[in-house]
């Protein structure tokens, strides 16, 4: 029997192994599927196989096996998609014009406006996870620090330019 | 341009921005457009790296939720207290007590499918019925040797072994044959026969029909419509994974779509009463919407399985 702390059918550990892991799981899966929506259920598909195979599979070597289901499952929606892509080929042969909004960016892009965010001076950076990570609105934020909303306003665009100009013409 | 930026640096309209407070058409007046098109592009990415960035809490409620309905269809073995046990064995007596109840009493046999689901029910005879989503099929399980009569519900496929006569009841209308294959769609206002080999008696609002193959008989709002309806396959396409309409009214698509994938759909805004010709997928909810309404130039949008249209 294995320790019950290193058991992952115990739920606090699987939960422990979930909470470490899905992070890096969706970004992973993220960057193959270049969708959001696809790569979220992807993650859940992957801890749902985990739990299911909980018994089998050891402690130490979880990393390794969620990457593989992850990996797994992202091939199989890419055949999925091909075998739908064929089909709809017959069909529509015009794609739906996407929004200029939509711009698809690169992995490293991404990694750089990460970079400059984790790199923003302390005041704008907090005002910044606080508005995009905790979704708080300004006026919310200014209660929670106790400053004004043009003062959040104000960290908020500074906060921008900062990531504009580290990350440069794009 | 940086000048321009350093300049206005007392502003807060970037902040104002992208808490959507002013429009994009509004920053574009305000910076240039090699600017407007980083700080998109940066927007996008921060949206991104919110995602990825999220708490994970919903993640963790949906797996397990996930593993909650496997389990139910797969339990795993547990380890339960004596307590638990006795409960359970109690629980168990009660059941098979209560099954053997049912068997003397109980003589219908009810079939039912949910959302986009289908069922292949054999009869005591060895027919077939593949009923589609939504749909119920009830029989008496004790007069079936003299009596072959089903009550149907919604849409199913029937392969009739020969025999005596087998009777389809539903609300719309009888169907009655010796041995055969034929669909039936019985809905609200919407009753439809289609012949597939064989010969079928049809009998609607009093009146007789007799179908041949490839011939369908149609009753919608009352009015009824015989037609011979082109039949490319041995089956209807619904029981490989694909719901097909020949001149319908696209209110019978609607209705067939909310059965299929258990979403609701607002047609206030558009006319329900055109007739549409087409197929689709009853898998890929995306790809069905497309498919239906886009062939009919309609706009959907699609948020929490509510699907609204417009013109």
């Amino acid at each position: 029997m294995p320790q019950e702390s290193t058991n992952i059918c115990n739920p606090k550990v699987f939960e422990t192994v979930f909470r470490t892991y899905a992070k890096e799981v969706k970004r992973f899966v993220f960057f193959k599927t270049r969708d959001m929506d696809a790569a979220e259920d992807i993650v859940q598909d992957v801890f749902v196989k985990l739990w299911g195979n909980c018994s089998q599979v050891a402690f130490h070597s979880v990393k390794g096996y969620l990457f593989t289901i992850a990996n797994n499952l992202f091939l199989n929606t890419v055949v999925h998609k091909k075998v739908v892509e064929k089909h709809q080929q017959q069909f529509s042969k015009e794609e739906t014009s996407e929004s200029p909004e939509f711009i698809l960016l690169e992995q490293e892009f991404l990694v750089k406006l990460e970079t400059a965010i984790s790199d923003l001076p302390q005041k704008q950076r907090e005002v910044f996870l606080l508005s995009r990570i905790e979704q708080k609105k300004y006026k919310e934020i200014s209660e929670l620090l106790g400053i004004s909303i043009k003062a959040v306003e104000k960290r908020m665009h500074s906060a921008l330019l900062v990531l504009r100009e580290k990350i440069g013409n794009v | 341009m940086e000048n321009k930026i350093e300049d206005i640096n007392e502003e807060v309209y970037l902040a104002k921005w992208l808490a959507g407070e002013i429009s994009d058409a509004d920053l574009q007046e305000l910076i240039s457009e090699n600017d407007f098109t980083s700080f998109q592009k940066i927007r996008t990415g921060i949206t991104i790296f919110e995602h990825l960035e999220a708490p994970l809490d919903f993640t963790f409620q949906k797996i397990q939720d996930k593993i909650k309905s496997t389990a139910e269809t797969k339990p795993k073995a547990r380890i339960l207290n004596l307590y638990t046990k006795i409960a359970l064995a109690l629980a168990a007596t009660i059941l098979i007590f209560l099954s053997i109840n049912t068997f003397f009493s109980d003589q219908y046999s009810i079939h039912q499918t949910g959302f986009g689901a289908q069922e292949v029910v054999i009869l005591l005879d060895g027919s077939e019925v593949i009923l589609n989503a939504k749909s119920e099929l009830k029989y008496n399980k004790k007069t079936w040797d003299n009596n072959r009569e089903v009550s149907l519900q919604g849409e199913a496929f029937f392969k009739v072994k020969k025999g005596s006569k087998f009777k389809v009841v539903t609300k719309n209308g009888e169907v009655a044959v010796l041995g055969t294959q034929f669909n039936v769609t019985s809905r609200t206002n919407f009753f439809e026969v289609i012949c597939y080999s064989g010969k079928v008696k049809v009998v609607s609002k009093s009146k007789a029909f007799m179908l041949f193959p490839n011939q369908s008989i149609r009753n919608y709002d009352g009015k009824i419509s015989e037609e011979r309806a082109v039949i490319l396959d041995k089956e209807p396409s619904w029981t490989v994974g694909e719901s097909s309409f020949k001149s319908v009214a696209l209110k019978q698509v609607i209705l067939a779509l909310e059965d299929q994938f258990n979403i609701q759909i607002d047609s206030k805004s558009i006319d329900d009463t055109v007739i549409f010709t087409g197929s689709f997928d009853n898998k890929d909810l995306t790809i069905a919407l497309a498919s239906v309404f886009k062939t009919v130039q309609l706009q959907y949008t699609l948020s929490n399985n509510k699907v609204t249209l417009s013109k």
